[in-house]
């Protein structure tokens, strides 16, 4: 509790964690909506310096990001629950820097975005907003297990209440859906979980559920591939992959601008973070046994993602299919085991959160001015609204991937990591996603921007504000950013990537055991300093 | 037997818990009759009592584990654990119905004298080694029961309710002496002690012991409705005083699963021990799948929660299916889990609700979300208790049992809880978003001023959340004193 304390007031992981939760208190005295908004708006900018503080401290210019870590005052672990070896273990890496400064960056372009959108109950919907913000930063931060999860399942009742409260038409339905098959997915991992902690219990005397100690556990591979399916089921519901996305085009669509862009900007790489962080790490031998199912889930993903988006009528639709598609390449690049593959799909997991990030925005702002997210009401738009026609074919152009964009980045290296990995049927067919993508985001071009501008509704609106020229700009710029010096992004990344590779290949290459057993590496004192110096030595 | 048994300083001590709610009820009928002008204390006189009792719960706890009254009566952690949490819920009940009954126009002496009175049987149930001082202690809460049930003597409903659970509490003391008697023929024993010795030396007709035991076992299920004895539940629950159901849904059901371990701890040792595990699973499984399903379908709010306190019963035995010193720990927990947020929805429910008479839909709580922002925000942290969302308390209740589970080889018991408890996010969040997300059908009654009642709500709601937040100290007490069985 002290220590807890010490960490909150100090920079401290938990600081920034704890930062947006603990500023919605103010929210119960603020009565007038303006002053709420702004408020948010300074929380929301706050916690992004805090956490551009913090990184920037640590990231050396060419180097690695070395781990960051919440200890207690005398440098070990803090213990949560100690009865059960529950550790309260926050710890940032090149893994989880990306996401988290993703999560950060979007927190005040969602309270821009939704500055007109929402229309009641701002601080319900601000508080809101900040519990989410928490809950995804503990999550990507969390390497005890038990932490995770609780952090894990905490997300999901502010995304409810986003979705339920401030959605459009089917949104109490979209809302309970969202949450019965994420649920579905997670308890089942909290089982998994159990029965990791149960384990290390049964071979190293007492229970854990750290991830550094977990680590440790050689499990048979009967078990290994239980264990991997409960994980991969609830990551799979998360990212979403065919055939179990059909919660996600519902959620996207009903729910409020700014919740679709947390949704798709960072939740769903919650998945995909937690196959790369935890179920390809701890199950080396069931992840490569599943490896061609994974693969081919992904593949449906990609195509029928591009193809269902491509007959969409409703630009969020649309939008929403796309995601499908799109994390299809991420979890292509994840089940490759190659370390330019797996670059590829952490900058694609950015990506993915700054491109379709920007479209929902900018569907947002259209429907905010016509209340319709139909293709056919639109047409011409470009000679009433330049900067809107800009952004668009911007956003879209880097979706599709255009080089000198960022989804070029993320696709490429996906692409030809994974054909170097040997996946080369995989790639092809990844490869006409790829068309397809172009195809269906063009269409949306042109059903929008050109053609005749023919209603008269059409010729009345007004273009972006600089508020939403402001929402807009900083996720615009990132995408050329990371599309013209990709390096800079993704050099903080690879040190422990390369180690997690590493050791992932170096399991994989041991034959799975025939019952349970703790590797025979000692306990480390500080595992990843440790890690960092066997990969070195041996791994390049 | 010549020699008169002589009562021990000792041993009164031991019951000051006891009295204290006792005196305490006794004191609230004097003042009523003779005090009519000091009724408003009667509130704060109930809880000071309550609250009493809870404090020299505590001052014993520091004591060592003990027999009283030549063993009749037990101190131990698990006791002292489970009367906490009877008391617990005692406290909110009691917070409850202050509003309750003004607005309801009840004399409110009895009524508080009763609760004490039933949780003073409560204590004594869960302190009783030997039979007919259980039997004795089940008397004299029943009898409060019933009478509570049907408090509200103007309305019909109620007095049904009453009659129901009178009718199925006849059952079960009938069943519970029929038990009693054919165990004591078979082992010569009353109390537990001698008839797990006699059980373990496989003394009697072993149909006849089995069928005695089965008997009480089901009259314990009796009181806990866990499937298929839980039909009385959600009618009683339905036409019971809101307030009196917080401590009805709750109260009882902890005692009787506390007298459930001592019974199946007795039977640890015989030669069908197994048999009785199997037998315990198949309840929980019933509970947990039937009490959620049925509570799937329900649209009054109270019917929903009986039958989603069949199914926490359910959970709860999970960790008497493979009964060992450890038992305690999951239960105790899971039971204060349950008193804070099953008392705390009941509680609000009846303060959200102001016509008792009606059915309790839970479609008009659509849109009351904004209307009563305290009372939705509380019932909104207790339904998500309920659901055992974390970082909820009964997320950890059930993160305990299912671990309970897992370390006895019962995964597939885990695996049906965690199903079954899907179902019941479902459930729980149809409350939720019907208070935040659905426009208003009808406006709330009138609400007078009700301090107690905002009290309970609170204190349900900030406890579920904030021991799931910092368990430590309360798993740490647990599993220093809750053992379960003799050492």
């Amino acid at each position: 509790m002290t220590d807890f304390l010490q960490l909150l007031l100090g920079d401290s992981l938990t600081r920034l964690v704890f930062f947006p939760v603990l500023a919605c208190l103010p929210l119960l005295l603020i009565r007038r909506q303006e002053t709420v908004k702004r408020y948010t708006l300074a929380v929301a900018l706050v916690e992004l310096a805090l956490v551009l503080r913090g990184v920037g401290g640590r990231l050396v210019a060419g180097a690695a990001f070395e781990p960051w870590r919440d200890l207690a005052a005398n440098g070990s672990p803090i213990a949560w629950i100690p009865r059960f070896g529950i550790r309260y273990e926050l710890m940032m890496d090149g893994i989880s820097l990306p996401l988290v400064v993703l999560t950060a960056l979007l927190l005040p372009i969602i309270v821009l975005g939704s500055w007109r959108g929402i229309d009641r109950q701002w601080r319900g919907y601000a508080a809101s907003c900040l519990l989410l913000t928490s809950g995804i930063l503990g999550a990507f931060l969390a390497v005890d297990l038990f932490l995770f999860y609780v952090f894990f399942e905490l997300m999901l009742v502010p995304m409810y209440l986003m979705i339920g409260i401030w959605g459009g038409q089917r949104r109490v339905y979209a809302a309970i859906k969202f949450f019965i098959f994420t649920m579905a997915g997670s308890l089942l991992m909290l089982l998994a979980i159990l029965w990791l902690a149960w384990s290390h219990s049964l071979v190293a005397g007492s229970w854990s559920f750290s991830y550094d100690l977990l680590s440790r556990l050689d499990f048979p591979i009967s078990q290994q591939l239980l264990l991997f399916a409960a994980f991969g089921l609830a990551f799979a519901i998360k990212v979403p992959l065919v055939p179990l996305h059909t919660w996600l085009p519902d959620a996207h669509v009903e729910a409020p601008t700014g919740g679709s862009v947390v949704l798709a900007g960072v939740l769903l790489k919650l998945g995909t973070y937690g196959f790369l962080r935890f179920a390809m790490p701890l199950f080396p031998h069931a992840a490569s046994a599943a490896q061609p199912l994974l693969i081919t889930l992904a593949l449906i993903g990609i195509l029928y993602g591009a193809l269902v988006a491509w007959v969409q009528s409703d630009m969020k639709k649309l939008v929403a299919y796309s995601s499908v598609a799109h994390l299809g390449f991420v979890v292509l690049g994840l089940f490759a085991f190659d370390q330019m593959a797996w670059e590829g799909a952490l900058i694609q997991m950015v990506n993915h959160g700054l491109s379709t990030g920007a479209l929902f925005l900018l569907v947002g702002m259209i429907y905010d001015r016509r209340h319709t997210k139909e293709f056919d009401q639109f047409g011409g738009l470009a000679k009433v609204m330049p900067w809107f026609a800009t952004m668009l074919v911007i956003s879209a152009l880097a979706s599709v991937g255009l080089p000198g964009l960022n989804g070029f980045v993320g696709e490429f290296l996906i692409l030809a990591g994974s054909y170097r990995a040997g996946l080369a049927l995989p790639v092809i067919a990844a490869t006409l996603g790829v068309v397809l993508a172009a195809i269906y985001l063009l269409k949306l071009l042109a059903r929008t921007l050109w053609g005749p501008l023919d209603r008269a509704e059409n010729r009345e609106l007004s273009d972006l504000s600089l508020r939403e020229i402001l929402t807009l700009a900083p996720l615009v710029l990132l995408m050329f950013a990371i599309g013209v010096a990709p390096e800079r992004f993704l050099a903080p990344s690879r040190e422990a990537l390369t180690v997690t590779l590493a050791e992932f290949q170096e399991r994989r290459d041991e034959p799975a055991p025939v019952a349970l057993r703790l590797r025979d590496s000692a306990p480390l004192e500080r595992p990843d300093e440790e890690r960092l110096l066997l990969a070195r030595r041996g791994g390049r | 037997m010549s020699d008169a048994y002589v009562i021990a300083r000792g041993d009164l001590a031991a019951l000051l818990p006891e009295l204290v709610l006792v005196g305490g009820g006794v004191l609230l009928l004097l003042v009523d009759a003779f005090a009519p002008r000091s009724r408003r204390w009667l509130t704060p006189l109930a809880v000071t009592a309550a609250a009493g009792a809870l404090a020299a719960l505590t001052a014993a706890s520091g004591a060592p584990d003990g027999l009283h009254f030549g063993g009749l009566i037990e101190s131990s952690g698990l006791s002292l654990a489970a009367s906490a949490v009877v008391l617990v819920a005692a406290l909110l009940a009691i917070f409850a119905s202050d509003g309750y009954l003004r607005r309801e126009r009840l004399a409110g002496g009895e009524y508080h004298a009763l609760l004490l009175w039933c949780a003073a049987g409560l204590l004594l149930m869960l302190r009783a080694r030997e039979l007919l001082t259980l039997f004795l202690a089940l008397e004299l809460l029943s009898i409060c029961l019933y009478s509570l049930a049907g408090y509200h003597r103007r309305l019909a409903i109620a007095t049904e309710a009453a009659l129901k659970y009178f009718l199925m509490g006849a059952f079960v003391s009938a069943f519970v002496l029929y038990g009693i008697a054919l165990v004591w023929g078979e082992t010569g024993h009353t109390d537990l002690d001698g008839i797990a010795d006699a059980l373990a030396a496989g003394a009697g007709h072993p149909w006849l012991v089995t069928l005695g035991m089965l008997l009480l076992v089901a009259g314990f299920a009796f009181k806990m409705s866990l499937v298929p004895f839980h039909a009385w539940a959600p009618d009683a629950y339905q036409g019971a005083p809101s307030p009196f159901v917080a401590f009805l849904s709750v109260a009882p059901k902890a005692a009787s699963a506390v007298v459930l371990i001592r019974l199946l701890g007795a039977l640890a040792g015989s030669a069908e021990s197994a048999k009785w595990s199997s037998l315990v699973a198949l309840l929980a499984v019933l509970s947990m799948v039937g009490g959620n399903l049925m509570a799937l379908v329900q649209r009054d709010i109270k019917r929903m929660l009986a039958y989603s306190g069949i199914a926490h019963m359910g959970y709860l035995l999970i960790p008497l299916a493979g009964i060992d010193q450890a038992t305690g720990e999951p239960v105790l927990v899971y039971l204060l889990a349950y008193a804070l947020m099953n008392a705390g929805a009941f509680a609000i429910v009846g303060m959200l609700y102001s016509s008792p008479g009606e059915q309790h839909l839970i479609s008009d709580l659509a849109g009351w979300g904004l209307r009563r922002p305290l009372l939705a925000g509380c019932l909104t942290l207790c339904m998500l208790s309920l659901g055992g969302i974390p970082p909820t308390l009964g997320f950890l209740g059930k993160y305990l049992v299912f671990v309970h589970a897992i370390r006895h080889g019962h995964l597939w018991l885990a695996v049906i809880g965690v199903v079954a408890s899907l179902v019941g996010v479902f459930y729980y969040l149809r409350v939720v978003y019907t208070l935040y997300m659905l426009p208003e059908v009808r406006t709330p009654g009138e609400a007078p001023p009700d301090g107690w009642g905002r009290l309970a709500a609170v204190v349900a709601a900030a406890g579920s959340l904030l021991l799931g937040i910092w368990p430590g100290a309360l798993l740490d007490w647990l599993q220093q004193t809750a053992r379960v069985l003799r050492s």
